[in-house]
């Protein structure tokens, strides 16, 4: 087992800037579980927004596995 | 993808999967002098489309009052997405028209996405990107096009201008909706459907031939290690069916919510 | 570090490019299978839908109009059994007051009766009453002067003497009077 290790520091950095996208859907979907907790008739008008807050949220993380892939 | 698509220098060490094995050799070398030939992927595409049209052919066939269980499941996949995709998110009034689309996307897709976790078949078509932009090029072009068709030119003023902002920030605002709407929404839409495809995958491969590297190759006391990338495996594995599963859902939701907005472009 | 290695296998590979081919196949395929869901899946799901609901709603209708009409007889009987009731009370009422009235008449016709009845025996009594006081008047005082002189002519001491004299005064008296009744 004497091989190196190697590879490209891109994938780390999106590794990093995964963890932002993750916590931003974590949020977006604590938020959503936390209202239908609540107001469990409430659960249709928030899914829509609780889907479009992950997708604005994910599109960061996407963007970066983007630019992982690209640079 | 580098490090993946990189042959560790050592012949004896380990070796890992590598993107290129998600592109198997060709079938038939049609059209190869244009990029690849027709491919597994190919063959599981169509495959895929003759029998989701078999499956629910043979269940709405018989339409009875009291449904059997063919028709029961049949029934019951059709009504999830007409009712609890399609109904719920686009609304009573208008959502009849979507449910073909939103039904042929999101069994097009899930069996798509299955097609990883079905053994022989063993590669979702999702993960190689061209399925995932042409999908996402449909759902693009639909709520453009559908947008337009309900509120004329004024649809892009809707889609864009958000009401009861501040004047002085109204640029930067229009700005950030018009990339955020016309220009990230496809291309997240896409991505994220084929990346999770792409990693699941990937990670299942490298769980399986880490397991058979560990258990037929490595000495000693690395050998004990394979089981724990077995487990591993097998636990990625029913978490990737998850997701596999998730993924077609989301995407189908995500559909109808673009649709929602722009049938209802002006409500907000 | 094969650079050339990486470089080409990056290329080769590069995720985010698609292959024209696969766009291609996927739009068709996808193509073929809307074609098929809007011509015979969705048109064969939503003619079963329809057709259970009429079922459901039509039996749920039947069932309902059989309630109403269950419901429309039941007020109607108890109607007519409120009005029954009524018009036996109003008989009764009517029967009672008619019985009423009869006795009433009734007992004002007995007591008129009975007071004509009355009135007549208290006039005939009186009628009698006066006739034989009228006769004894003409009769008792010859007949107390008879008996009077018998009994100052006989013996008084004598009382068998006295008793034969009353009862032959009595005879004699018996004797003219059938003498003046056959007269």
């Amino acid at each position: 087992m004497t091989g190196e290790i190697s590879g490209s520091l891109n994938l780390i950095g999106y590794g990093l800037s995964a963890i932002g996208g993750a916590i931003g859907v974590g949020l977006v979907f604590a938020a959503y579980i936390n209202g239908v907790a609540r107001q469990p008739e409430a659960q249709r008008v928030l899914q829509p927004i609780a889907f479009l807050g992950l997708a604005l949220t994910e599109a960061l993380a996407i963007l970066g596995l983007v630019f992982a892939f690209v640079l | 993808m580098i490090a993946l698509a990189l042959p560790a220098a050592n012949e004896e060490g380990f070796v890992a999967p590598t993107l290129d094995e998600m592109h198997l050799p060709e079938i038939l070398p049609w059209g190869a002098e244009y990029g690849e030939g027709f491919g597994k992927q190919m063959l599981l595409i169509l495959l895929s489309v003759a029998l989701i049209s078999w499956f629910f052919i043979a269940a709405a066939r018989k339409r009875q009052l009291v449904p059997g269980r063919l028709q029961f499941l049949g029934e019951f996949s059709y009504n999830l997405v007409r009712n609890s995709i399609g109904r719920d998110i686009i609304g009573e009034k208008d959502f009849r028209p979507f449910v073909p689309l939103l039904f042929s996307l999101f069994f097009f897709i899930l069996l798509n996405n299955l097609w990883g976790s079905i053994p022989l078949a063993q590669l979702p078509t999702t993960s190689h990107v061209g399925t995932a932009y042409a999908l996402a090029a449909i759902v693009y072009f639909t709520w453009i096009i559908l947008g337009i068709k309900k509120h004329g030119i004024k649809y892009f003023k809707y889609a864009t201008v958000p009401s009861g902002v501040p004047v002085a920030i109204l640029p930067l605002v229009v700005l950030i909706e018009i990339i955020s709407t016309f220009l990230v929404r496809p291309i997240t839409h896409s991505l994220r459907l084929f990346a999770t495809m792409l990693s699941g995958h990937l990670i299942i491969m490298l769980a399986a031939s880490g397991t058979e590297f560990l258990l037929l190759e490595a000495e000693g006391l690395l050998k004990p290690l394979g089981a724990l990338t077995l487990v591993g495996g097998v636990g990625m594995f029913l978490f990737e069916v998850l997701i596999q599963c998730l993924q077609a859902y989301v995407f189908t939701l995500l559909t109808a919510i673009y649709i929602q907005g722009s049938v209802a472009a002006a409500d907000h | 570090m094969n650079e050339a290695v990486i470089l080409a296998a990056a290329e080769g590979a590069n995720p985010l490019i698609p292959n024209i081919w696969e766009i291609l196949v996927t739009l068709l395929g996808f193509a073929v299978l809307m074609f098929i869901v809007v011509k015979f899946v969705v048109p064969m799901f939503e003619k079963t839908y329809a057709e259970r609901t009429e079922a459901i709603e039509g039996g749920l209708a039947k069932a309902e109009a059989a309630q109403a009409e269950a419901s429309a007889a039941l007020d109607e009987y108890k109607q007519q059994l409120i009005d029954a009731r009524t018009e036996a009370n109003r008989i009764r009422e009517e029967a009672r007051a008619e019985g009423a009235q009869i006795l009433a008449d009734l007992k004002a016709k007995a007591a008129a009766e009975s007071a004509r009845i009355m009135e007549q025996s208290q006039v005939t009594i009186e009628a009698e009453r006066q006739a034989a006081v009228v006769s004894l008047r003409a009769e008792v005082g010859t007949l107390a002067t008879e008996l009077a002189s018998k009994i100052v002519g006989e013996s008084l001491a004598d009382d068998a003497r006295s008793a034969r004299v009353v009862d032959r005064f009595l005879d004699e008296l018996e004797t003219s009077q059938n003498a003046g009744a056959v007269q």
